[in-house]
């Protein structure tokens, strides 16, 4: 691996076009070690869905630069910004994104879809990652058929299979209860543990407080970025 | 490190991931496959009918044979100027003249009994029994006339005649009513679709003809049987042999050329046809686009996720025209099953060998992946400009 910090945003800016123009970013500044875990938190409009999207390069800064692994993502074409995302970075949404129409396995697999690797050992990869995240009899379940928080530790685990760098969680407790969103943060914590470096994006102070760092930011720019002393997950 | 950052998706992954969008919407699959279905079936179906029809059209052409000519008194006004009397045996020495078979009309109308109207339009001709040779006939009951009945009061009737007059069978021995005078129905022909005005007539025998309706012997038409490689040679000689002093009172034919007629006629209505199934794979085609344009938008999360695991533009372009080419294909091969059983079961109406040329159906399948492809092209770009990013949060879970 090298010494560089996992993702390091720097002096990010985002403006939507318009009149006049919506600034969503105004001056970023943060860097992301291997083995963290931490919440950007902070109310909606705040700009961290931006900084999230910039973060994940599904969206590219007006100004400054997204260095991931080292490497300056402005210069890549869209082939490799892909196969980046594809190698490097895994993603949580709120709503999930699960294909309805497959299994929980084939779901999880899609996450190495676009690594170009066989379909047997893809298959391979995702019953294991659905192991980790608690799912290892659910293997052939359809979505529907499962509850809010098993559909959540689907798209986990589909976020893990292809051992990203980087886990992007976008308010993953958003559409689930008090007691379903613990068990998920328990289950990301744990992945934590393991060694996975993890971003949860969320509005939710309370949530926050419960990670090992605490990103606030609040129009466009970084407020407070706190060390929390003991953890109690 | 980057040289590894490159997105990859096996061809045989593309399509697994095309295919399973279209199984999980079965049913508007199957309906926008449908539109280009029918497009497809209707042209497969016009050209497989035609191609039967022609193939018929051939094989009839076959039994009868190109090599028959006939030669007639032309009309003027209303009367006709029949032929000399020796036009038959002068027809019939010509070199490349196998046989010369005579007509002549009667001018009298044809009548279940004396007193009965009910049946109009159906005239006796005097016929030559070598006709039968000649014109390739053939009878569906009874007897032709021979050198013994050519004399007697005996009839053969056309299919047509037949059916009008009413005589199905010749049990109990049926008799039609000319000038007044019984003849016994002895015989009933086969159809004679290269003759029908014959096949409205009833013959008499040229000899009865003359002596009981006193019937001028003039024939009114010759029909000749001419060797295949001499018919070029023969045809302009025909009209000043039969009547050489006056030849413009001659009209030579070639009933063959009837059937080809027939067989462009087809032609020209079958291009017509084929436009409009053209017109129909079109809007198949438009149905096609419509349906993938509703599908991107309604599908902006997924393509959002897709392009977040990895998917480069490319690739959901590809997944996209890919989807519209196997919906499309789908309805292709729907198309050409249907326009195969259509043309099937028309042609088994008809009694028509059932031709179906393999390159309509090859072809049937190939247009409607094109036209489905094409369809896909703008869908496609829509869903691989898509910004992930919007995508992403725009769509529901």
């Amino acid at each position: 691996m090298s010494e560089a910090p996992v993702l390091h945003v720097e002096r990010v800016e985002r403006e939507y076009p318009g009149t006049p123009p919506i600034r969503a970013l105004a001056g970023v500044d943060l860097a992301i070690e291997a083995g963290e875990m931490l919440a950007v938190v902070g109310p909606s409009g705040s700009g961290k869905s931006t900084l999230l999207n910039i973060m994940g390069t599904l969206d590219r800064p007006t100004a400054g630069r997204v260095m991931i692994e080292g490497v300056d993502t402005s210069t890549l074409s869209d082939r490799r910004l892909s196969g980046l995302r594809s190698a490097r970075l895994g993603f949580v949404f709120q709503s999930f994104h699960l294909m309805e129409a497959v299994s929980a396995l084939d779901n999880v697999a899609t996450g190495l879809l676009y690594r170009g690797t066989s379909g047997r050992s893809r298959r391979a990869k995702a019953t294991e990652a659905l192991e980790k995240v608690g799912l290892g009899d659910r293997l052939s379940a359809r979505p529907t058929k499962l509850s809010g928080g098993q559909r959540q530790r689907v798209a986990i685990a589909r976020a893990i299979v292809a051992e990203p760098a980087l886990v992007l969680a976008d308010e993953p407790t958003g559409n689930l209860d008090t007691a379903t969103g613990d068990g998920i943060l328990e289950l990301l914590h744990d992945l934590n543990r393991q060694g996975a470096t993890i971003v949860v994006i969320t509005h939710d102070s309370a949530l926050a407080s419960r990670m090992p760092r605490t990103v606030e930011i609040r129009d466009g720019l970084i407020q407070s970025d706190q060390l929390q002393v003991a953890v109690t997950a | 490190m980057t040289t590894s950052w490159k997105s990859k998706l096996r061809l045989r992954d593309l399509i697994g991931t095309s295919l399973i969008s279209l199984r999980s919407r079965r049913g508007r699959t199957a309906l926008t496959a449908l539109g280009i279905a029918i497009g497809i079936a209707s042209m497969v179906a016009v050209v497989g009918i035609s191609a039967s029809s022609r193939a018929a059209l051939l094989t009839e052409l076959d039994a009868f044979g190109t090599n028959l000519l006939q030669v007639q008194a032309s009309s003027v006004g209303m009367t006709q100027e029949p032929l000399p009397i020796d036009a038959q045996p002068m027809l019939n020495r010509l070199a490349d003249v196998s046989s010369a078979s005579a007509v002549t009309t009667t001018g009298f109308e044809v009548h279940r009994t004396t007193h009965d109207a009910s049946v109009v339009g159906i005239t006796a001709v005097a016929v030559d029994p070598d006709l039968f040779e000649t014109m390739k006939m053939s009878l569906v009951a009874g007897r032709w006339f021979d050198d013994g009945t050519r004399s007697l009061p005996v009839a053969v009737l056309g299919d047509v005649a037949a059916e009008r007059i009413g005589i199905t069978d010749l049990r109990g021995g049926p008799t039609v009513t000319i000038a007044g005078r019984q003849f016994v129905v002895v015989g009933l022909l086969d159809e004679l679709p290269l003759h029908p005005d014959l096949a409205r007539n009833v013959m008499i025998g040229d000899e009865a003809a003359v002596a009981l309706l006193a019937t001028k012997p003039n024939p009114s038409a010759i029909y000749l049987r001419v060797d295949l490689e001499g018919i070029d040679r023969t045809r302009p000689l025909l009209a000043a042999t039969a009547n050489p002093d006056l030849p413009t009172r001659v009209e030579v034919s070639r009933p063959s050329d009837l059937i080809e007629a027939r067989a462009q006629v087809d032609q020209s209505l079958q291009r017509l046809l084929l436009a409009l199934g053209g017109v129909a794979l079109l809007v198949g085609g438009v149905g096609i686009a419509n349906v993938m344009v509703i599908s991107v938008l309604e599908r902006r999360g997924e393509i959002g996720l897709r392009r977040a695991l990895g998917a480069t533009r490319g690739h959901i372009r590809s997944q996209f025209v890919l989807e519209a080419g196997v919906l499309s294909g789908l309805g292709g091969l729907l198309g050409v099953a249907l326009g195969a059983l259509i043309t099937a079961i028309y042609a088994r109406r008809q009694e028509w060998v059932v031709e179906l040329p393999p390159l309509a159906l090859i072809g049937g399948v190939a247009a409607a992946l094109a036209i489905g492809m094409i369809a896909g092209l703008y869908p496609a770009a829509k869903a691989a400009r898509l910004d992930p990013a919007l995508a992403v949060s725009g769509g529901t879970g």
